[in-house]
């Protein structure tokens, strides 16, 4: 429980020079086919992610992605805290902002950086919980997502 | 797709449930755009070997879904702003996923109209599989 959890975060080891440091993860090109087969796989129904005729004459000029399409954009992942605790890591979820759609035809560009890094003890033992931010935006720098990604190391022998 | 109005909704109303069967041929299909070697998404073998019964969706292809409960219910004219997600547990093909929302506030901040909502994903033994909160900007009348 919340109230009950204490911030250990000074005892932990992990590479505290990297915090805030943004740099440059690369680009993606963005097809139809790659939004359409993503949106089939979701069992989405709405034609704009579907269908490029019917995307064409809509409000985007374009097929244009679900929401959620940036995770599948291959760009590197960014500086690594190098967060040295615990027997095991895992995706604990994400936090994201969204701006314009991307859509099909454009190159998105990413940033990345370790936003924060903090540690907590609690009834179940510590957690260290890494936040890195990856920001999404287009060849004219529209930008599409702002991502905090936070992963979750902990050790299972406690 | 009929529009939803800010006027319309109020706070305690609950949206969905929206019913989702992701299938081996679906995770295949997401795979095969997301790319990469391996593993526990895309290898029985690999997801065995991680003690695992089989292969599972990636945390964000089940969030994917969930975005669709609101992408739906926002209506043409509506947008969504933000999610916060925790992924708790996770899920696999053959899975029955419904797919809730109850709306916890409405208030118009900077002239939009924000409706936020708390959002999760329910697996067939009733357990949440990921939770979270939305906002969606919704137009008005």
């Amino acid at each position: 429980m919340a109230d009950a959890e204490i911030d250990v975060t000074d005892t932990i080891d992990f590479d505290r020079s990297v915090l805030g440091v943004e740099v440059d993860v690369g680009s993606a090109e963005v097809t139809a086919e790659q939004i359409i087969a993503y949106s089939k796989a979701l069992g989405e129904t709405n034609p704009l992610h579907l269908d490029e005729e019917a995307a064409k004459a809509g409000p985007y000029g374009a097929v244009i992605a679900p929401p959620l399409f940036y995770n599948v954009l291959r760009v590197g992942a960014g500086p690594d805290p190098k967060v040295n605790f615990g027997t095991t890591g895992f995706d604990a979820g994400q936090h994201v902002e969204f701006f314009e759609p991307i859509k099909a035809g454009e190159t998105i560009h990413a940033r990345a950086k370790v936003h924060d890094v903090y540690a907590k003890t609690g009834r179940t033992g510590t957690m260290v919980f890494a936040v890195r931010r990856t920001t999404f935006s287009n060849q004219d720098g529209e930008l599409k997502v702002v991502l905090d990604r936070i992963n979750v190391r902990r050790d299972i022998r406690q | 797709m009929t529009q939803v109005y800010f006027e319309d909704v109020s706070m305690g109303d609950e949206i969905g449930p929206m019913i989702k069967n992701p299938t081996r041929e679906q995770l295949a299909t997401f795979m095969g755009v997301w790319g990469g070697g391996p593993s526990r998404f895309n290898s029985d073998e690999v997801a065995r070997s991680e003690g695992l019964t089989g292969v599972i969706l990636p945390g964000h292809m089940s969030m994917a879904l969930l975005t669709q409960l609101l992408t739906e219910w926002k209506g043409p004219s509506g947008r969504l702003k933000s999610m916060e997600v925790n992924f708790r547990r996770y899920l696999q093909p053959g899975d029955t996923l419904a797919l809730k929302g109850v709306i916890t506030d409405t208030e118009v901040v900077d002239g939009e109209n924000r409706v936020t909502l708390d959002v999760y994903i329910e697996n067939q033994k009733g357990e949440r599989a990921q939770q979270g909160t939305a906002v969606v900007i919704l137009p008005s009348k």
